[in-house]
């Protein structure tokens, strides 16, 4: 049996994360207890414990937002300067989109919510991109490592495929993301192809890319053989291996085979 | 010579790159959470290798929700493992808590309800773990601001029945231990009486903060430890009867690696004392 365990979990996570179940909650305990199926002993106890319970609900709500300026500082001063960050965190918590054990995972979880949720995305149509291109540097700088490889050749050629850093995203936006900075947070809109990808020194980097040289790109970063890919897209060859050679040079690609 | 005894020292971000150019360790041994480092990559995470792989380390779980109802996730677990056989942590420990409901995660030390059937539940969980790591698992002892729902046993009887019921070790956090006693009222010292002791394997020192405006301490580990929690450590260490490791936690206003170090040894020097010999009062007076 562990019903009043689990029930009791369940009723304070309500107080916890939602702003509408703290506001309830507040105004009295004994109540919010019983809506949530608790019986007459446990909903004394929530309401003795009240101002504690709402001090947990503080610290949680520390503990989640915390990490998010950091990764989206440009977004957090956008959001602020309207006077709607805190609304944006209090939905953001609500939602419940916070699943992983993994701390980090907050802010794939914030962009996640915000594709999901179309939040704030009727006042700034960018908001959703300008998320995803911040949270794209903090994954670029800790993605995994992996082994080296053996055997790979360092000139590209038409019959060789393209073998990528592991931290290599070809990303398409409809805003120019990469743009904007914390005194002017709102990107101009017009199609945005980039690479980003980690360098040697371990820094997050950012190239941009004509639509033709992403669509290589995204084919090359299928499998296609070099040659092939340019053909498909009707690209200039010499051309084409020039751009992969300069990626090679970045770091972005690590050879070719 | 047995690393894990002394004190030792929570590894923290600030002081990663200072610590990785080190050709030695500065602490007997760095405590570190899995779930901060597995899965990671980057500079950052090399010089966190590196440290790892040169300095002995005990693991320290943070997300685990042990008192929970949600599965665990196949993955963190299977991490979990691996971190801990490549790091050759002699134990691994999580806090006697719950974090996560309804696939919802707080990351918040939340307490369980003080009942039996609580107890039952998390002695459950608790053997299901130790029946998934390569190695034996401790039970910390919390801070709890608030009982949740109505208690049908004491804090300390929960504890030490759930230690009991699981069998596992403790990590004795000093410092919460501290932090209740004041929000709660209780004395700490008659607290540990008749606790089971011999379960202890490693303990926990750490600063708290005072938050006028609650009436409350806050386990913040954002400030330095203070005297009667350090007494407390020096005090219990000879009742647990052996040099178990104590591990200096700081989250929260990271100050420099040099003044944490300088905090370190004088923890130490007050965890040196706690097992010199008492002196044979009077024999100066016999020699006169
Ligand atoms: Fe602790």
């Amino acid at each position: 049996m562990t019903d009043n365990t689990l029930a009791l979990q369940r009723c304070v996570m309500d107080l916890f994360l939602d702003e509408k179940g703290a506001a309830a909650f507040a105004a009295d305990a004994c109540a919010f207890g019983a809506e949530r199926g608790l019986d007459e002993p446990d909903q004394a106890a929530l309401n003795r414990f009240k101002p504690r319970l709402l001090t947990y609900r503080n610290l949680i709500r520390f503990a989640l937002e915390d990490p998010l300026p950091d990764c989206f500082p440009i977004l957090q001063t956008l959001l602020e300067k309207a006077d709607l960050w805190d609304a944006c965190v209090d939905a953001f918590l609500a939602s419940r989109f916070i699943q992983s054990s993994y701390y980090r995972d907050i802010h794939p979880a914030f962009v996640a919510w915000l594709a999901s949720s179309g939040w704030g995305q009727d006042t700034w149509p960018f908001l959703l991109q300008l998320a995803h291109f911040e949270y794209i540097e903090v994954e670029i700088l800790r993605w995994p490592d992996e082994p080296p490889l053996e055997g790979l050749a360092s000139v590209p050629a038409a019959d060789l495929q393209v073998v990528f850093d592991g931290t290599a995203r070809n990303l398409a936006y409809a805003f120019a993301v990469h743009q904007a900075t914390k005194e002017n947070p709102e990107p101009d809109a017009g199609e945005t192809f980039l690479l980003g990808y980690r360098d040697a020194d371990g820094d997050f980097m950012v190239s941009e890319l004509s639509a033709h040289a992403s669509a290589f790109l995204a084919r090359c970063l299928e499998g296609d053989r070099i040659g092939k890919a340019a053909s498909a897209l009707d690209l200039d060859h010499i051309e084409a291996l020039e751009l992969l050679g300069d990626l090679r040079d970045k770091g972005a690609i690590l050879g070719f085979r | 010579m047995n690393p894990f005894t002394g004190v030792g020292v929570g590894l923290r971000r600030p002081h990663l790159e200072q610590v990785a150019a080190l050709t030695e360790s500065p602490v007997p041994f760095w405590e570190i959470a899995p779930e901060n480092v597995v899965g990671q990559g980057g500079s950052r995470h090399r010089q966190v290798m590196k440290i790892l792989e040169r300095d002995p380390v005990i693991t320290h779980g943070l997300s685990m929700s042990m008192g929970g109802f949600d599965e665990w996730e196949r993955d963190v677990l299977d991490n979990l493992r691996g971190f801990l056989t490549t790091t050759r942590s002699p134990w691994h420990s999580e806090h006697l808590c719950w974090t996560s409901y309804g696939g919802a995660t707080t990351h918040e030390l939340l307490p369980m309800p003080f009942t039996r059937e609580s107890v039952s539940h998390t002695v459950a969980r608790a053997r299901q773990m130790q029946a998934e790591l390569p190695v034996p698992f401790l039970f910390e002892n919390v801070s709890y601001y608030a009982e949740l729902g109505a208690a049908e046993m004491s804090e300390k009887q929960f504890f030490a029945e759930v230690l009991e019921g699981a069998d596992c070790g403790w990590l004795l956090d000093i410092n919460n231990l501290y932090v209740n006693s004041r929000n709660h009222g209780f004395d700490a010292k008659e607290w540990l009486e008749g606790m089971p002791l011999q379960r202890v394997q490693q303990m926990h020192i750490a600063g708290h903060t005072w938050f006028e405006e609650d009436q409350l301490i806050i386990d913040t580990h954002g400030a330095a430890v203070i005297d009667p929690v350090i007494e407390l450590m020096a005090w219990v260490l000879p009742r647990i009867g052996r040099p178990v490791p104590v591990l200096l936690e700081r989250d929260t206003d990271i100050p420099t690696l040099e003044e944490l170090l300088a905090e370190r040894e004088s923890i130490q020097k007050a965890y040196d004392a706690a097992f010199a010999p008492v002196p044979i009062l009077g024999v100066g007076a016999l020699r006169d």
